[in-house]
């Protein structure tokens, strides 16, 4: 289907092609080489006053 | 798109969503999780469109409109922005692998546009902003954790 047409010959808004990011979910997900306690550890390092010492 | 006043409005951000070949599972329930955002007012949907990219690399974009039953997402694409350009789809697929198909959305941040508000009429300017990434966080701790290993 072709785009609408005012989108064509406008500038755009994303000014470089968009390099993909590293997959999130392969990180955090239960599996192999990523373990689920990650998950707890980086909830841990997110949370008020449980968070770490920055020194 | 309903008019905003440029000092009312809220950072906008996209995300790009890829749907590898053959792995897609929709069940409905991204399009309830994002109507639930738009209704609590946390978010305003500007753009969306679907790009699907062939094995020789080749992109086809599509209107959300054009994407067959829309189901709740209908209220949603009534709304939409057209804040994409042509030129924007190749960029935004260049992240895309072959073979898959990907989400494109972009919004408003209305969550954050009061407080945004409130810092330039005090007199403040954004001059940095950005995500960490959860690989980062890890990272981190993880370095923490062999350095206080290496040191116990």
């Amino acid at each position: 289907m072709p785009l609408r047409p005012a989108r064509v010959g406008r500038v755009g808004v994303i000014r470089a092609p968009v390099a993909k990011t590293a997959v999130v979910a392969a990180a955090v997900t239960p599996g192999r080489g990523a373990p689920v306690a990650k998950t707890a550890v980086v909830a841990a390092a997110v949370t008020p006053r449980v968070g770490r010492r920055r020194i | 798109m309903t008019e905003v006043s440029l000092d009312e409005l809220g950072p906008v951000d996209y995300v790009v969503v890829e749907f590898p070949a053959g792995a897609s599972n929709f069940t409905g329930e991204m399009a309830a999780e994002l109507l639930a955002l738009v209704d609590s007012g946390t978010i305003r949907v500007i753009d969306a469109l679907i790009l699907t990219k062939d094995a020789d690399g080749n992109v086809e974009a599509t209107e959300l409109s054009d994407a067959g039953e829309l189901g709740e997402l209908k209220a949603i694409e009534a709304g939409l922005g057209e804040l994409l350009a042509g030129d924007d789809v190749e960029h935004l697929a260049a992240a895309m692998e072959p073979g898959s198909t990907a989400g494109v959305l972009i919004w408003e941040n209305l969550w954050a546009a009061p407080f945004a508000s409130a810092a330039r009429r005090a007199g403040g300017q954004l001059i940095a902003n950005g995500r960490i990434p959860i690989q980062a966080i890890i990272a981190s701790i993880e370095a923490d954790e062999a350095t206080a290993t290496a040191g116990g």
